[in-house]
């Protein structure tokens, strides 16, 4: 199958805007809504090629702005005719700039759109246009707003496996009663699990049933191999390749994983239950509205957070002596010259090893406003803003995402800025944009961010920083299913050595619920971010020291 | 190969093609031995235009580039030892500070910032270099000016330009040049024809002008001219431009192939 991705950039430079370029489901024609081209599935490359040109041109000449495509709504044969005719028009003018294009056999009949269009709604005879100028669709231009990507139900064809199937195949093959002599030899990495395993018997550590899925409970690290997972055996999230349907892949840099949640009521986890999917945040915003609040009192306490070692040279006082140093030192001194004598090699803390990823709630149950008339959502945007504007100063790693969630095939991570972005006036003027609207479910929405911090971040300590009301919600995840799944995920990312930290600003949770999900250490509520500024350090301190000591459960 | 082979012309005068008002603004700025500060991303002149202005001015120009370990002494000088006696050595700042030349500190925010603090009194209106190895201060030779170059966005937020040493410059800002001027530094130094130079800036610049493009850095002039010379030694221009560019700007192979494509599109039909 060829993938229409590597057509992306040329699109993107022919219609002179960021587009993405995705197959249309078998049987479709070629057809754009405007910021996605879709081809012909399964055609040969030169095919798919040729669509993506008279598409792109389309939208890069502007014959697909609203004014023109209203009035063809409705009128499929005025469309088609128009597609020809404009068609032709664009990739004659592109044929100047593009000699691809010049290889096309299309003769301009008309000069401007306006006038394809009139020449369209006449009862003239036109030629109907060759099967790759593929289709307009008036309908699905006018109603994409353009704005934001949203990836869909309908977006990503996933398996959808419903919990009754999954119950079901696990009560088909009951536990069986197997050798524990046999079982020894199960072991994959030799002779030293087994002993481990057989002192841990023996000395009562930690007991273990005789079921086929020896070892497999313990949840850290469990090395023997089992014919199932154990009930806390947790999925692995399930990479989403954007081939096999319509959704454009890596080049744009959208990224989705299935990921499992748990399901405290049955106790075990539902793999590759929800689907995030995360996506750069394309919004156009006016630079303008790129102003972000200092906070002196949370650099100061920030600067100190995340140090790792730093080897500094030339120092008057450390452990080891500095030969380059003593070197000048000598020679100085035979010249004449008294320097100081700075001659040792010192370790310092100085050096940032922080990543922070930012996530913030950017669902419709922040809307709630405060008497100022500011939403929980502004407050938390603001202390997102000022967070990320004073990590960055200081040198550490940040990321911002926002999430929300449409239910669980379609839980969006937005990034605002990825790890390897600066957080420029762009960047700023997007997050003060974000609009808040759809559900909260954020253990996926943590479980996906986690992801991206395990592998984005590159630093040795990882914090996790989540500005929600704390308010778990979705289709068929409230209450106390969700909070136990949120709280699973944290625990995830804790053995996976994310610390998370919890922000509640400008809402009125309860602080037991809270406490409930994101552990007594995990979360800090108050009305704004400068309440909460002088006692930064000990939240993210109290947060990464979770790690160091694993909570008994 | 000897150097005329490359410069047909075989004159030494750098070529460099102004593009806006940076060349009066940089006379004006000698003149007044003005301190300049050049900003401008990867490629796009900025050394070039030193030398070229050196060149004008008949001044000796040298050059330093950053790195963090760069110490006060690399620039200053340090005593050595020669045969059991200490002698001491100018350093690069020292030599240009005595013989009035124009001192170019490349990628200046690649060095520590205490290291650039020793060019804070050479920057204003003192005009001296303290050398406290040997307990004296030179005054610079009236020919002395300083100039040094930084690639905003580039580096870390950490690596910026202190707030007081920015204000002693007179900042000029490059860009890559238009698409003529362009396709005649591409094709003078690459030593190639206008219309392959011409197929050269376009591809440049439908890289450059990608919206939401995945590369961190674009096809810069110097980029370009590298294609170009390849070119020049009888390599056809699709493998040039895919040695040059494309697989120099990603590793990714989804973004390779997607240059790839767009590379075709706009090179002219063989």
């Amino acid at each position: 199958m060829t993938t229409p991705n590597r057509l992306r950039l040329l699109a993107t430079y022919v219609a002179g805007r960021s587009v993405d370029v995705a197959e249309a489901p078998i049987g479709d024609p070629a057809h754009t809504n405007g910021h996605v081209i879709f081809v012909s599935a399964g055609a040969p490359l030169e095919q798919q090629r040729r669509e993506i040109l008279v598409q792109s041109a389309l939208l890069g000449a502007g014959s697909l702005d609203a004014r023109l495509v209203r009035r063809l709504r409705g009128h499929p044969v005025v469309a088609r005719r128009y597609l020809a005719l404009e068609g032709s028009r664009v990739l004659t003018d592109l044929a100047d700039r593009l000699p691809l294009a010049a290889d096309l056999d299309v003769t301009a009949v008309t000069t401007s759109a306006d006038e394809s269009l009139a020449r369209a709604r006449t009862r003239s005879d036109i030629p109907d246009p060759p099967a790759w100028f593929g289709v307009l669709k008036p309908s699905q231009l006018v109603s994409s707003t353009g704005i934001v990507l949203r990836a869909t139900d309908n977006d990503v064809a996933a398996p959808n496996v419903s919990p009754r199937d999954a119950t079901d195949e696990d009560e088909e093959d009951g536990p069986t009663e197997g050798s524990k002599v046999l079982r020894l030899f199960q072991a994959p990495l030799g002779g030293m699990a087994a002993v481990a395993n057989f002192l841990r018997n023996i000395l009562g550590g930690s007991r273990s049933e005789a079921d086929e899925s020896a070892g497999a409970e313990l949840r850290v690290r469990a090395i023997r191999r089992a014919q199932r997972a154990g009930p806390l055996a947790r999925p692995l999230p399930t990479r989403i390749h954007f081939t096999s349907d319509d959704r454009p892949g890596a080049a744009l840099g959208v990224n989705g994983a299935l990921h499992p949640e748990w399901d405290v009521f049955a106790d075990r986890y539902r793999p590759d239950w929800c689907r995030v999917i995360d996506f750069p945040l394309t919004a156009t915003a006016d630079v303008s509205a790129a102003g972000v609040a200092r906070d002196d009192a949370l650099r100061r306490r920030l600067c100190r957070i995340g140090l790792g070692p730093k080897l500094l040279r030339a120092r008057p006082d450390g452990d080891e002596l500095d030969i380059e140093a003593l070197v000048d030192l000598c020679v100085d001194l035979r010249s004449g010259y008294s320097p100081p004598e700075n001659v040792y090699v010192e370790r310092r803390k100085l050096a940032r090893n922080l990543g922070v990823l930012i996530l913030i709630d950017a669902s419709g149950s922040a809307t709630d406003t405060d008497p100022d008339g500011l939403a929980v959502h502004d407050h938390q945007r603001r202390a997102a803003a000022t967070l990320a504007v004073t990590l960055e100063e200081l040198g550490d790693r940040v990321a911002v995402y926002a999430f929300r969630s449409h239910g669980r095939h379609a839980v969006h991570l937005m990034a605002v800025k990825t790890f390897d972005q600066r957080f420029g006036a762009t960047g700023r003027a997007r997050l003060n944009r974000l609009a808040p609207s759809g559900f909260t479910r954020l253990g996926a929405g943590i479980r996906g961010a986690g992801e991206i911090l395990k592998n984005q971040a590159g630093t040795p300590n990882r914090l996790l920083v989540v500005l929600s009301d704390g308010h778990p919600y979705d289709d068929g995840y409230e209450g106390r299913y969700a909070q136990a799944d949120t709280a699973r995920a944290l625990e995830e990312l804790r053995a996976d050595g994310v610390a998370c930290l919890c922000l509640s600003i400008g809402s009125d949770t309860d602080v037991e619920a809270l406490g409930r999900v994101f552990g007594s250490a995990g979360f800090a509520g108050a009305a704004t971010l400068s309440e909460l500024s002088p006692r930064m350090d000990d939240l993210f301190v109290a947060a990464l020291g979770e790690l160091s000591a694993p909570q008994p459960r | 190969m000897t150097v005329s082979d490359i410069r047909p012309s075989a004159e030494n005068t750098p070529f460099y093609r102004a593009v806006g008002d940076e060349v009066e603004v940089f006379r004006a700025a000698a003149r007044r031995g003005l301190p300049v500060l050049l900003k401008g991303p990867t490629g796009c002149g900025k050394t070039r235009f030193v030398e070229a202005m050196a060149h004008e001015l008949g001044r000796d120009l040298i050059t330093v580039a950053g790195h963090e370990d760069m110490t006060s002494a690399d620039l200053v000088g340090r005593f050595l030892l020669k045969g059991g006696e200490t002698v001491w050595v100018d350093g690069p700042l020292t030599r240009a500070v005595r013989d009035g030349a124009i001192f170019y500190l490349d990628e200046v925010v690649e060095a520590r910032q205490d290291t650039t603090v020793v060019i804070h009194p050479l920057a204003d209106h003192r005009r001296e270099l303290p050398i406290d190895r040997l307990g004296t201060t030179l005054r610079a030779a009236p020919g002395f000016q300083l100039v040094i170059s930084y690639n905003p966005g580039y580096q870390s937020v950490l690596k910026n330009l202190k707030e007081s040493t920015r204000q002693r410059f007179v900042a000029i800002e490059l860009g890559f040049p238009p698409a003529d001027i362009e396709i005649q530094v591409v094709s003078r130094e690459a030593g190639i024809d206008t219309e392959t130079a011409a197929a050269l800036v376009k591809l440049g610049n439908a890289i450059r002008n990608l919206d939401g493009s995945p590369l961190g850095e674009v096809a810069s002039t110097r980029m370009l001219i590298l294609a170009g010379g390849l070119v020049a030694e009888g390599l056809n221009l699709r493998s040039a431009i895919r040695s040059a560019v494309v697989q120099v700007l990603s590793d990714d192979a989804d973004v390779v192939r997607a240059l790839d494509e767009l590379v075709d599109a706009l090179l002219p039909r063989p």
